[in-house]
Formats: C-alpha cells, sequence, structure tokens
C-alpha cells in the first residue's frame, strides 16, 4: 500500500505539475461550457421534453471531446516509460506490477474525476445565478455523475491497455481512441438496425449511450455498474499480464 | 553472493545467453566483459530480474532471481544502461522517490539521500531538473541511485559508457571505494578500468562464458605469455635446434636484424619462464647476447585472444 502511495503520488504530480493537466482541464472546462450553452440555448428556442442535465449530456459535441479526453490522459502512461527506458528502473525496484498499473490507473482515473468538476459546477451556478426553477432535479444530477464515473473507469482502462501496448506515445492514442469508438458504435448498432435483429438487447447492453441517457434521467440500474466495473477489471487485468509477460515469456 | 548455474535466454531463434555459469563471492568486485552483442546486458537484466531466463537459474545472496524477485531486487542496486531517468524530476526529488520506492522512509530516507548525494557528488546540483544534466551528472544520478537502500550487491551496466576521462576517473575512485562495502559486478568494454578496479573478470562472447578469473592470472595464462625475445649474434641455423629441445618450448623463430644481429622468438607454453635456460645456455656457449626479454600480456591482449573471430 505505501508503494502503491508513492507511486500514485508521483503520477498525479506528472499531471498536475506540468502545465500538460492544467491544459487538459482547460480544454474540458471549455469544452463542457460550449455544450452547456448548446443545451440552454435549446431550452430557450422552444420547449423541453427532458431535463436539462439530460439535454446537456446527448449532445453529440458531449461525446466527442468526452472521447478525445482519455487518449489524451492515458496515452503517456506505460508507452513514455517504455520509450525512454525507465520501465527498466521501476521493474528492478522492489515493487509488483499490479502496483505500478493500479496506482498508474488511478491516478490518471482521478485526473478525469477532476476535469468534471467544472461541469457539475456549472449545474449549481445555474440553480444560484438564476432565478427560474431549475430544468433539472439532483437526482438526475448525481445519475449524470455516476454515468461519468462508471464510463470514466472502463475508457481509462482501455487507455492504460493500449499505452501498455507500445512504446509510441501517438500508437497508444490512437489504438485506445480505435477501442472507445468501436465501443460507441456497438452501441449505435440497435439505431441503425433496429431493435428486432436477434443480438439486439445484447448492444443495448453494453451501450454507454442507453447508460448515460437512463443515468442522466434518474434512473439508477445495477446492470449498468456490474458492467462498468467487471470490464474495467478485465482491463487492468490484461493490462497487467501485457507488463508481467515481459517476466515470463519463454 | 551470486551463483549462476547454467543460465540460458533466446530471443526467438537467437540464442543471446548460452548456459553461462559462474560465481560471484562476496565483496568481489567482478568485470563482466565481453564485445558488443555478447550478451552482457541481457544478463544483468536477467539477475535484475527484468527479463526471464529461458532456461538455467541463479541465486543471488542464496535467493532465486525468478521465484523471489522481490527479495532479490531488494539486495540489489541496479543502474541500467545509458542511465534512464525521469528527467521532469529535480535531482533530490528523484532520489527521495527512488529511496522511497525501495523501502526508505522518514529520517532515514533523508538521511541517505544526503549521504548519496554528498558520495556522488551531486549536493550543488541536488534542486536541478535532470533534463538540464549533462551525461556525466545523469551517470551520477543513476548510481546514486543504485546506493541509495545500501543493497548488498551493485549491478552496474556500463558505468563509464559516454564520459569524458576525468569523470570516468572518478566513477572508477567511486567505485573502488563503494568495493570496500558493497559486491559490485560491474560491465564494460574499457579494460583498463577493469585491470585498475576489478579482482575477477568474467569475459563472456556469443552468450558463452569464455574465461573467469583474476585479471592476473588471465594475463599469466594467456597463450603469448610464455613468449621470450632473445638477441644474439649467434648464426640461426646454431641456436634454433638446441632451444627447439627444451620441453616447455613449441617454436622457435628467428629473424635478422640490420646490424646483423638475430632476434628469436621463443614460443614458450604459458605460465613458464625459459629466460633464466637461455641466458644460462648463452653463458655456457659462449654466445654473444644483448637482450632477454619475457612477454608481459595486458587484460586487452587477453580480451582479443578469447573474443576474437578470426
Amino acid at each position: 500500500m505505501r508503494i502503491f502511495r508513492i507511486l500514485f503520488f508521483k503520477e498525479l504530480k506528472a499531471y498536475f505539475f506540468s502545465p500538460f493537466g492544467w491544459l487538459i482541464l482547460a480544454f474540458a472546462a471549455l469544452m463542457q461550457g460550449f455544450v452547456l450553452t448548446e443545451a440552454l440555448e435549446a431550452f430557450s428556442d422552444q420547449a423541453q421534453r427532458e431535463n436539462l442535465v439530460f439535454v446537456t449530456f446527448s449532445s453529440p459535441l458531449f461525446w466527442f471531446y468526452f472521447f478525445v479526453l482519455f487518449p489524451v490522459l492515458t496515452m503517456r502512461l506505460f508507452s513514455e516509460e517504455s520509450r525512454s527506458g525507465t520501465l527498466e528502473g521501476l521493474l528492478t525496484a522492489p515493487v509488483q506490477t499490479w502496483q505500478v498499473v493500479l496506482s498508474k490507473f488511478s491516478a490518471s482515473y482521478l485526473t478525469f474525476l477532476i476535469l468534471w468538476i467544472p461541469a457539475f459546477f456549472h449545474f449549481y451556478l445555474f440553480t444560484i445565478l438564476t432565478d427560474v426553477p431549475p430544468p433539472f432535479s439532483k437526482g438526475e444530477v448525481g445519475g449524470a455523475m455516476i454515468a461519468i464515473a462508471l464510463m470514466g473507469l472502463l475508457f481509462t482502462a482501455c487507455g492504460c491497455l493500449a499505452s501498455a501496448l507500445t512504446s509510441s506515445q501517438i500508437i497508444a492514442g490512437l489504438v485506445c481512441l480505435g477501442l472507445l469508438l468501436v465501443h460507441f458504435f456497438l452501441g449505435a448498432v440497435t439505431n441503425i438496425f433496429g431493435d428486432t435483429i436477434p443480438a439486439a438487447p445484447l448492444f443495448e447492453f453494453v451501450s454507454s449511450q442507453n447508460h448515460l441517457r437512463d443515468l442522466t434521467r434518474g434512473l439508477v440500474d445495477t446492470r449498468p455498474i456490474a458492467y462498468y466495473l467487471s470490464t474495467t477489471a478485465f482491463f487492468l487485468f490484461l493490462t497487467y499480464h501485457l507488463l508481467d509477460f515481459r517476466r515470463w515469456k519463454p | 553472493m551470486i551463483e549462476i548455474s547454467s543460465l540460458s535466454k533466446s530471443y526467438g531463434r537467437h540464442l543471446a545467453v548460452d548456459k553461462i555459469s559462474f560465481e560471484v563471492t562476496r565483496g568481489d568486485i567482478v568485470g563482466f566483459l565481453g564485445p558488443n552483442g555478447a550478451g552482457k546486458t541481457t544478463t544483468l537484466r536477467m539477475l535484475t530480474g527484468f527479463l526471464p531466463p529461458t532456461s538455467g537459474a541463479a541465486r543471488i545472496a542464496g535467493k532465486d532471481i525468478f521465484r523471489e524477485s522481490l527479495e532479490v531486487r531488494r539486495r540489489i542496486g541496479y543502474m541500467p544502461e545509458n542511465v534512464p531517468l525521469y528527467v521532469d524530476m529535480r535531482v533530490k526529488e528523484y532520489l527521495r522517490f527512488r529511496g522511497a520506492l525501495k523501502g526508505l522512509s522518514g529520517s532515514r530516507l533523508r538521511k541517505r539521500t544526503a549521504e548519496v548525494m554528498e558520495t556522488c557528488g551531486l549536493t550543488d546540483v541536488r534542486r536541478k531538473m535532470i533534463k538540464t544534466l549533462s551525461k556525466g551528472y545523469r551517470q551520477r544520478v543513476g548510481l546514486a541511485d543504485a546506493l541509495i537502500h545500501e543493497p548488498d550487491l551493485l549491478i552496474l551496466d556500463e558505468p563509464t559508457n559516454g564520459l569524458d576521462p576525468n569523470q570516468i576517473r572518478a566513477i572508477r575512485k567511486l567505485i573502488q571505494n563503494l568495493g570496500d562495502k558493497h559486491t559490485i559486478l560491474l560491465s564494460t568494454h574499457i579494460l583498463s578500468e577493469v585491470e585498475m578496479t576489478c579482482n575477477k573478470v568474467v569475459i563472456i562472447d556469443g552468450g558463452k562464458v569464455k574465461a573467469a578469473d583474476t585479471p592476473s592470472n588471465l594475463v599469466s595464462s594467456m597463450r603469448q605469455a610464455g613468449r621470450v625475445t632473445v638477441e644474439l649474434q649467434t648464426p640461426k641455423n646454431e641456436v634454433e635446434p638446441i632451444i627447439s629441445s627444451f620441453d616447455e618450448v613449441t617454436r622457435v623463430v628467428g629473424e635478422t636484424l640490420q646490424d646483423g644481429w638475430n632476434r628469436f622468438t621463443v614460443f614458450a607454453a604459458p605460465k613458464t619462464d625459459t629466460r633464466l635456460k637461455i641466458g644460462n645456455l648463452a653463458a655456457e656457449k659462449k654466445w654473444p647476447l644483448r637482450a632477454l626479454s619475457r612477454r608481459v600480456g595486458t587484460l586487452e591482449e587477453v580480451f582479443v585472444e578469447l573474443t576474437r573471430k578470426d
């Protein structure tokens, strides 16, 4: 646990003691502002059936910047260490591979969560800056938080895996983006082919769009929670073995 | 301290290390020599647990390098080739981070960080970013990192690679001083360095151990070591048969010098000295003799003899 803590803070420092973390934070805050503005404009144009949280998070612009965050946050994690050779120093120190994997994952996940502070602060601002009754409830904001946190888990784990695959940051970033897009389009299959195809329930089950839609309506289902936790564990398990493969390959 | 028994490593079809075995006892400074691509770095990486051996085993301080990797890694201070460091950290910050990873904490971490910075001459640059340091200083940071947890065994992969002569001298002195407390295994291809610092040498080539002994034993047992040169005024055909008849002599080659004297090169078995016999013979036969010398080999010649391809 001590080793984990040391590595975790080292990774966290790498994000926030350099311009890198702040640049991503600025980018995320800017995009969150755009998306909210877009949603508010929709509300001022005409009456909306859904709440503000739902409209904000169902914008296509949301998915665009949401998917960009993960490659940027995670591509550096392992590939940079293996390119510069510091991985050798790290793994010949008395540390266990799972400590390395978990600390890197946790640090980038925490950074990801920090990026969402502005977005949820916006909703709070709405209630204190305007005197209209907020067009959303606390439960819907909470649901959105859960959705962001859950998707963040899986997608950060995807990024870790992509980064452990290669020593080039660019390739790691592209592989991560590729994985996320494949996941996204698996969720969109039923939109294209209709929900009468045989595997429709499967595609609906893995669809992040569906999860986000349900949760931003305040509907908390345990199935997506189990889905995200188990797939995250699986991707981290793969990352662990990719790194450890070096130690036992023939 | 280190016991290696028939350790092998192959990368696909390429056999990088082929059943090497040797031992290092506590307190030794061992020079690990070999031409480029001989398998030095691979062997060191296996010992530090970074690469798994394909077959064979090795024990460090009685612990198996594969099964008890973590225990082994606690006892080793390893400085990899080209010294990879986190260049965005400051020197002191880096050493504190590495020290903490290796299990130091609190006042002991503070004390050891100050000590290794002092030993390696880093106190002046402790607040500098590692990326602004010169190669020599980076090398010292790597060495300080290897030393920080007071390991029993230091494994240094080309510690003086790319340094200028003054820096090499400083590092060599440092290694000699460290030899009092630590067992050191260092790989290099600078032979003069090994002659000066190491009390044991292991030479590998093509993944195989060619020799493992003290530098002086290696030098005295090399093929050229018994060779004696004599300069006489006596005709060649008179001298050659007599000297050739000595037991230890394999061959005598004579050549006539410009001033009419003859120089004979006497090829004899290593570890023999035929000078006295030849001197007595010349005195007995009243041969005019003006030079008689025995070849003193260098480690470089041993190295070339053992690793030359032709």
